[in-house]
């Protein structure tokens, strides 16, 4: 089986948004249920000021803190869909304690207050055990998977658009968009991505586009110190997390 | 001097029916916001998942914990003079357990599931798993131990095991659910190996506070209505104990303040500079709710007054509770990997829902203790012990 990877060229990145955009519209995710978003960052001040984006989907980590933290295997690594962190909704009891040990910050609980009005949640009501039923979703279906529009009380997130991915034809190694063969079965994000900065394939092959970048181009996965060894790698100058610092204590030297 | 408890009177139907009367109202407003709203009724959001229940059920898991613990000083460690509260301690901590549990059920987002999901997948590596094993364990050895002593068997075999195996699940339950936030070594705020020795410490004292509290509330805050052991515990080496519980919790937050304002780790000093010293609310908790009762144990001439007893405890109940809440906040209000979207710290306070469901917790406990006071001897002691005071009574007159 193939451990899915995905590589995203920082130098190549314009910030766009169009992953988040599509992200949203092929999960049917609620405004502020970013499963993909692109961060912004600024560092240091006039003459040097930085600023720097990071396009972040879930980075299905080889060490997943937050499924050791489930309590209920709610949440857990799947080596045969490619070694994709999945949320079973079935199982998911909603203590969010996969939120708290997350170092990337990408799982939702959006039985929360709307991030915008209206809320999409009353204009399109739950129906059939839903959170809420917006009028077109994707036929893709699968709760113990976290694949779909999710039920209320249960922890949401990225799932490498497996739904798309696992169509793909046994022994794929580059899900490229620019192959017709297999552009139906590239994540929503990488499909989308109007300068190419994203690129999906196996890890596990040794010649697989994905090994080429990180190998060739320095790849590097963030906030490596926690352990965590995500399978999505950057590429290109700013691949850092700059440390946090409050908008009002820039540095004053 | 069972008849001298006013719980079992018109003082304690008055307090049963306000706090049963609070109890309702707190529960069905959460239950109608729940059911309406959701958890979007909670100021909590996915950069702040864990809010003021988490906390409040923090601080009555570990007050119960510390509850147990004070038991464990007669019960299992034989200082006899311990013994005239033995019994209160062990129903104080069943019940404080058992609202904290009613608390965490409602901040779940899907409570009935927990019942069968925790215990059928067996996740070991998951502390919060073994939190549900540990507290479901050490809440039914708790009513074990209960029952021995409210058939009088104080010293039996059977009687002492329990008693040991009770304290050994307090410590387990309390150091674990320590570890739920100590192993989080993407918080750093709460990573810390020794967090458990925290929670224990600070357990205890709070454990102290509610027994004090609760002891003298059985009496009608009148010392001379409690047995004569129990007046010479209140008088003597509890106050002393309670000093040294509350210094020992100060010394622990100092030398985490200490740290945390010495190091260059944002994720940890901001906390301490920007959140927790910017906090108006925790200078209070902090210095009225914990140095000043240090200080007043700590004279002579105070702390063997019952209205400083009583004042102590309600302070330190206070000041902990203020703890619990700004140590689960204060590990979150960083933002994970959020970069500009969240350029701040972020900000919390607790909704209406989510007081709601403290007050719940709150008037639950006190409801559960009113009852327990009225059916059974919460002030029994050994035979041996009252027999004991009894001649020294005697003697004296």
């Amino acid at each position: 089986m193939a451990k899915w990877g995905m590589v995203i060229d920082l130098d190549k990145c314009t910030g766009c948004q169009a992953c988040t955009t599509a992200c949203a519209m092929e999960n049917s995710t609620l405004p502020g249920e970013t499963w993909q978003d692109v961060l912004f960052y600024h560092e240091g001040e006039y003459p040097n000021a930085q600023m720097k984006w990071l396009p972040r989907p879930c980075m299905q980590c080889e060490s997943p803190s937050c499924v050791h933290v489930c309590p209920t295997r709610a949440t857990y690594k799947d080596e045969e869909a490619g070694g994709i962190v999945f949320v079973d909704w079935n199982k998911c009891i909603g203590c969010k304690y996969c939120m708290i040990a997350c170092p990337y910050g990408v799982r939702f609980y959006v039985d929360e207050k709307p991030l915008l009005e209206p809320d999409l949640r009353e204009i399109f009501p739950g129906e059939n055990q839903q959170l809420w039923s917006p009028p077109y979703q994707g036929p893709d279906e699968d709760w113990s998977k976290g694949i779909g529009v999710q039920p209320p009380g249960v922890v949401s997130k990225c799932t490498f658009c497996h739904h798309k991915v696992s169509k793909a034809p046994e022994g794929t190694v580059d899900l490229d968009e620019d192959n017709p063969a297999v552009k139906e079965y590239v994540p929503a994000c990488v499909r989308t991505c109007a300068p190419k900065a994203r690129y999906f394939g196996d890890l596990d092959e040794p010649t697989s586009q994905v090994n080429q970048l990180i190998g060739d181009k320095h790849g590097v996965r963030l906030k490596d110190h926690t352990g965590n060894k995500p399978q999505v790698y950057y590429l290109g100058a700013g691949a850092g997390v700059p440390a946090f610092q409050p908008s009002d204590k820039g540095d004053k030297s | 001097m069972n008849e001298n408890n006013i719980m079992k009177g018109k003082a304690g139907s008055g307090l049963l029916v306000i706090s049963g009367v609070v109890f309702l109202a707190s529960l069905i407003f959460a239950i109608i916001q729940l059911s309406s709203q959701g958890h979007a009724s909670f100021n909590t959001s996915s950069n702040l998942p864990w809010g003021q229940p988490i906390a409040t059920y923090l601080y009555f898991a570990l007050a119960s914990s510390g509850l147990g613990l004070l038991a464990s000083l007669p019960l299992v460690f034989g200082f006899k003079q311990y013994y005239p509260v033995a019994k209160r301690c062990i129903f104080l901590a069943f019940i404080i357990l058992i609202s904290g549990m009613l608390v965490l059920a409602l901040e779940l987002g899907n409570v009935f599931r927990m019942l069968w999901a925790i215990p059928l997948n067996f996740q070991t590596q998951s502390a919060m798993f073994w939190m549900g094993i540990f507290y479901a364990l050490d809440l039914l050895f708790l009513l074990w131990k209960f029952r021995k002593m409210e058939s009088g068997e104080w010293d039996s075999k059977t009687s002492k095991q329990v008693g040991i195996a009770s304290f050994i699940l307090v410590l387990l339950a309390s150091g674990n659910l320590a570890l739920i936030f100590g192993m989080m070594s993407m918080r750093p705020f709460w990573f810390d190996a020794l967090l458990p020795i925290y929670f224990y410490f600070t357990a205890v004292t709070s454990g102290m506070a509610a027994l004090v509290f609760f002891a003298y509330l059985a009496y009608g805050f009148k010392r001379e209505n409690m047995s004569q052991p129990m007046q010479d515990l209140m008088t003597g080496a509890l106050p002393k104990l309670f000093a040294a519980l509350i210094g020992g919790t100060l010394l622990f937050i100092a030398v985490r303040a200490i740290t945390g304002l010495y190091t260059n780790n944002p994720e940890i000093s901001l906390v301490w500079t920007d959140y927790l010293f910017a906090s108006p609310l925790y200078h209070l908790s902090l210095w009225v709710g914990l140095l000043l009762p240090f200080i007043i144990m700590l004279k002579s001439s105070l702390r063997n007054q019952l209205n400083m007893q009583v004042l102590a405890s309600v302070l330190v109940f206070l000041g902990l509770f203020a703890e619990r809440f700004y140590f689960v906040i204060g590990g979150q209000v960083v933002p994970l990997f959020k970069g500009t979207w969240y350029p701040d710290l972020l900000t919390y306070t607790p909704s209406a829902t989510e007081w709601a469901l403290s007050i719940m917790g709150w008037s639950l406990a006190f409801l559960l203790y009113v009852l327990g006071e009225k059916f059974f001897n919460l002030s029994a002691m050994p035979d041996a012990i009252t027999n004991t005071a009894g001649n020294q009574q005697a003697a004296a007159s």
